[in-house]
């Protein structure tokens, strides 16, 4: 075993035998029957999902315990045995060590489907099994790799992800916390483990807490990861009127987040947001209320309507309804419900260029990438629904110019889209009509995204954020009420 | 007791923008009282428009239960109660006391349209009455007037064969989470006056997710019944406030029916406000459950009925009344927002005309959601 794998895993043991011991002193083990209800037990490794025939990104690791769960046992003999898939395993500790934790790497058999290692240690009558599901090396289809409900208050809206944390916006059961790869609690894509969760205050707001978006800031200039955003969506009449607050969380501690400051702004609710990191600005949509940009830098606390930089309402009162933000370059693009896609200057928020030029469709999200604009389109309007993805080409001057429409299907809304970080994939995920589900796209020709990969999901998908994992590309996607969910695709192999 | 409606009706527009005529057996209704003594009564009615009306009934303007421009059918259990009137005998003098308990109707606003002289909704259904609840009430009769509270659950049903929400999935007690008050007052023998207040808990979210709708409800109701004529007249305002105010609809209606000898004659007006939703592929239902707090904006519908009814024909225990009803009416914007009127319907006049008969067998005068004290008959034409 590589030194540097073998520290890795008795540091991940270690931390989470601390977590789940309390600190308490091994025993000395091994010498004396043991008692017949010790215990033994997965910690990290079950339940993933990956091709056949490769290595699994999380190690398996089981841990023996004394029969009141407290005390390590320590030097015990461990057994690996593959017992279908015909996988092999590497890096195998056959004795438990100082935490009474073992582990070993799994590599994936050539059969697709499920594959289990059976675990036993010597003294204890009960194996652990893992399991993990192979899928086809040539993939070309999204593979739900988990799914995580989430309670029915109306379901859960958007997802953040980042560091292996995913932020899940499950509307007034709050934002939930879950390490899907970060290693704080062990979790994965296909195992997502809940470090907290956080309903922030409604204040006042008719609804309750609805929280709809989140982003994670992380500041580059002082270093530190301590605030996230929190998008609250309140009641709102389409086109005329929206409410919701943005709510700013303390999350220095992941484990127990704070609710420290608030922005509102009168007569208009936020909606997405983007960041300029380095230059400590959020960005956020605030619908009829149009975009604003809001200085974070320094300590965040109490009421934020000090901090406004700048809010513009890019169509004009009546004739605006933002729906997203995204900066790019030196360019803060906006995507107007209402009229449509433009492209702003970051500071001032001036128009730079656009608007007006999608009269045909209701506006919906919007994805910028290497001098493309991506925009979704949403609902029904005068007869035409939000069945396409408008394709945009963006001058050097950020302006707009409309090339092509990708038409997504029987769908009735694109309520997401997005590019891969190696920008070779357009995701989208839509709602509605007979096809709503996630859709994959590759951009070998970025005028003419083709359609590779999809997946029906018949209550529809809100959105779908988009995350590189140990190597592999997730879809962290939304699904809607009545069973609502936070499902999780692994993409990797769609457009490779 | 039974009843049903073979009714034949066209309607200009449906969404789209067409027209369409169907036929269908709306509101079949079979019905038991079951008096135990003078003051416990079971009432018991099952409502099969699951099996005549799946797809909801043909009526412009009417919505609620994810149902748009059709009605929607209601559940087969449509009211299963045990009410016990002057609870404390003679004890309380001149007062009585009643208590009520089992799944049926609020006492909030005024009596369900089944009931009523006309075949079509009104578009003002979920504002002006609240039905097929799990409910305990209690009421309090003093002279004319009579004082009843209820607690309920807010959810209203998503399908005919669904029961009420008693629990949410999270463990919390949906029955209770609404409540409702009603003082009606009759200061003659046919002048009944009502008033009544109920704060229904995300009415329109099983689990719980949505605000809490506050109704009001006000009305007249004058009824005479004699076997050679019938005076009928009901006027009424009902109020729904949504999200502390987000979102507020408003309704009047009146209407009034007259018969001499075997021909009836009605007319009704009403203004009301409804929501316009996201619609789905099927244009006439929309989106369940609802995913956030947003509508697309606000309608305000106009309409004028009248109808011509003939009967009773038969002198048995079943009789016929054939009848003739048309609806115009107009649709106005009732406030800001995306929704279209003209994108969705071509136009904004409504015309509807239903020809059809109601077959009777007992049913006719009775009076749905008055239980306990209020449990005797009231009759209209």
């Amino acid at each position: 075993m590589p030194a540097s794998f073998r520290r890795r895993l008795t540091a991940i043991g270690s931390l989470l035998l601390v977590i789940s011991c309390g600190g308490d002193s091994p025993s000395d083990g091994g010498t004396t029957p043991p008692p017949p209800s010790e215990q033994l037990r997965i910690i990290t490794g079950n339940s993933q999902v990956g091709p056949a025939g490769t290595a699994l990104p999380v190690p398996l690791l089981v841990q023996a315990l004394s029969a009141d769960g407290t005390t390590p046992l320590v030097g015990r003999n461990v057994t690996w045995t593959v017992v279908t898939g015909g996988g092999t395993l590497a890096e195998v500790r056959t004795q438990t060590d100082g935490a009474g934790a073992a582990s070993a790497r799994w590599t994936l058999g050539a059969a697709v489907g499920a594959q289990t290692i059976r675990v036993t240690i010597q003294g204890i009558a009960t194996p652990v099994t893992f399991t993990a599901t192979a899928q086809n090396a040539n993939q070309t289809q999204p593979v739900l790799v988990a799914t995580v409900p989430v309670p029915a208050t109306y379901g859960h809206h958007d997802t953040f992800v980042r560091d292996g944390l995913a932020f899940v916006c499950a509307w007034n059961a709050g934002v939930l916390i879950y390490d899907v790869g970060n290693g704080m609690r062990g979790g994965s894509p296909a195992n997502p483990v809940l470090v907290s969760s956080l309903v922030t205050n409604a204040n006042g707001v008719p609804g309750g807490a609805q929280v709809h978006n989140a982003w994670w800031f992380h500041n580059p200039v002082t270093g530190e990861k301590r605030y996230l955003f929190i998008g609250q969506e309140g009641p709102a009449t389409v086109g005329a009127s929206s409410s919701g607050d943005l709510h700013v969380v303390d999350v220095s501690n992941l484990a127990d987040p704070r609710e420290v400051a608030t922005l509102r702004i009168g007569g208009a609710g936020i909606h997405n947001f983007w960041m300029d990191e380095q230059r400590q600005v959020l960005y956020a949509a605030y619908y009829n209320g149009g975009v604003l940009a809001l200085d974070v830098s320094g300590t965040l606390q109490g009421d934020l309507q000090g901090r406004i930089l700048a809010r513009r309402t890019p169509g004009g009162e009546g004739n605006t309804y933002v729906w997203g933000v995204m900066l790019a370059g030196n360019t803060l693009y906006a995507s107007d419900m209402l009229s449509g896609f433009w492209a702003l200057d970051p500071v001032t928020l001036a128009t730079k260029g656009g608007g007006g030029n999608v009269a045909d469709r209701y506006t919906s999200d919007l994805w910028i990438r290497d001098g493309w604009g991506y925009t979704g389109t949403w609902g029904n309007r005068g007869g035409r629904r939000g069945t396409v993805i408008k394709v945009w080409q963006l001058a050097g001057t950020g302006v707009p110019t409309l090339i092509d429409s990708v038409n997504v299907g029987n769908i009735t809304t694109v309520s997401d889209v997005a590019v891969t970080p190696d920008g070779k994939a357009l995701v989208a995920t839509a709602e509605g009509g007979t096809g709503p589900g996630l859709y994959i796209y590759d951009r070998v020709d970025p005028r003419r995204p083709q359609l590779k990969g999809s997946v029906t999901v018949s209550q529809g998908l809100h959105t779908g954020e988009v995350a590189v994992i140990n190597g592999r590309t997730y879809v962290f996607a939304a699904q809607n009420p009545g069973l609502p969910a936070l499902r999780i695709y692994d993409i990797t192999g769609v457009v490779p | 007791m039974a009843q049903a409606i073979l009714a034949g009706t066209r309607a200009d527009p449906i969404p789209g923008g067409d027209d369409r005529a169907e036929v269908r057996v709306t509101q079949p209704v079979a019905m038991a009282l079951v008096d135990v003594g003078a003051r416990i009564r079971l009432t018991a009615t099952a409502n099969l428009e699951a099996l005549t009306l799946a797809d909801g009934e043909l009526t412009p303007g009417a919505w609620g239960e994810g149902f748009v421009d059709r009605r929607h059918p209601h559940t087969v259990v449509h009211e299963l109660t045990l009410g016990v009137r002057d609870l404390l005998g003679s004890r309380d003098g001149a007062i009585e006391v009643g208590v009520v308990a089992g799944k049926g109707f609020v006492p909030f606003g005024t009596d369900d349209p089944m009931v009523r002289p006309f075949l079509r909704y009104p578009v003002n259904h979920h504002l002006a009455q609240l039905l097929e609840r799990a409910v305990v009430l209690g009421q309090l009769q003093v002279g004319m007037a009579t004082l009843e509270g209820a607690l309920f659950n807010g959810d209203e049903p998503e399908r005919p064969g669904q029961w009420p929400l008693l629990r949410r999935a999270d463990g919390a007690w949906r029955f209770g989470d609404s409540r409702a008050a009603r003082l009606t007052m009759r200061p003659m023998a046919t002048l009944e006056l009502q008033g009544s207040l109920a704060a229904v808990k995300s009415p329109e979210h099983r689990q719980g997710a949505g605000g809490t709708a506050r109704k009001e409800s006000l009305s007249a109701r004058w009824a005479e019944e004699q076997p050679t004529r019938a005076r009928y007249a009901l006027v009424e305002w009902a109020h729904t406030s949504e999200l502390d105010g987000a979102f507020v609809f408003r309704s009047f209606l009146a209407e009034v029916a007259v018969r001499e000898r075997r021909v009836a004659v009605g007319y009704r007006f009403e203004r009301t406000t409804r929501p316009e939703e996201e619609r789905l592929d099927d244009p006439f239902r929309s989106k369940r459950p609802h995913l956030e707090n947003s509508i697309l904006g606000t309608t305000r519908w106009t309409l004028h009925t009248a109808q011509l009814r003939f009967g009773p024909i038969g002198r048995g225990r079943v009789d016929a009344l054939p009848f003739i009803e048309a609806t115009v009416g107009r649709i106005s914007r009732g406030g800001p927002g995306i929704f279209d009127i003209e994108t969705l319907y071509g136009t904004d006049r409504v015309r509807t005309i239903s020809v059809g008969v109601v077959v009777n067998a007992g049913m006719r005068g009775h009076r749905m959601g008055r239980y306990g004290v209020l449990g005797a008959a009231h009759h209209h034409p």
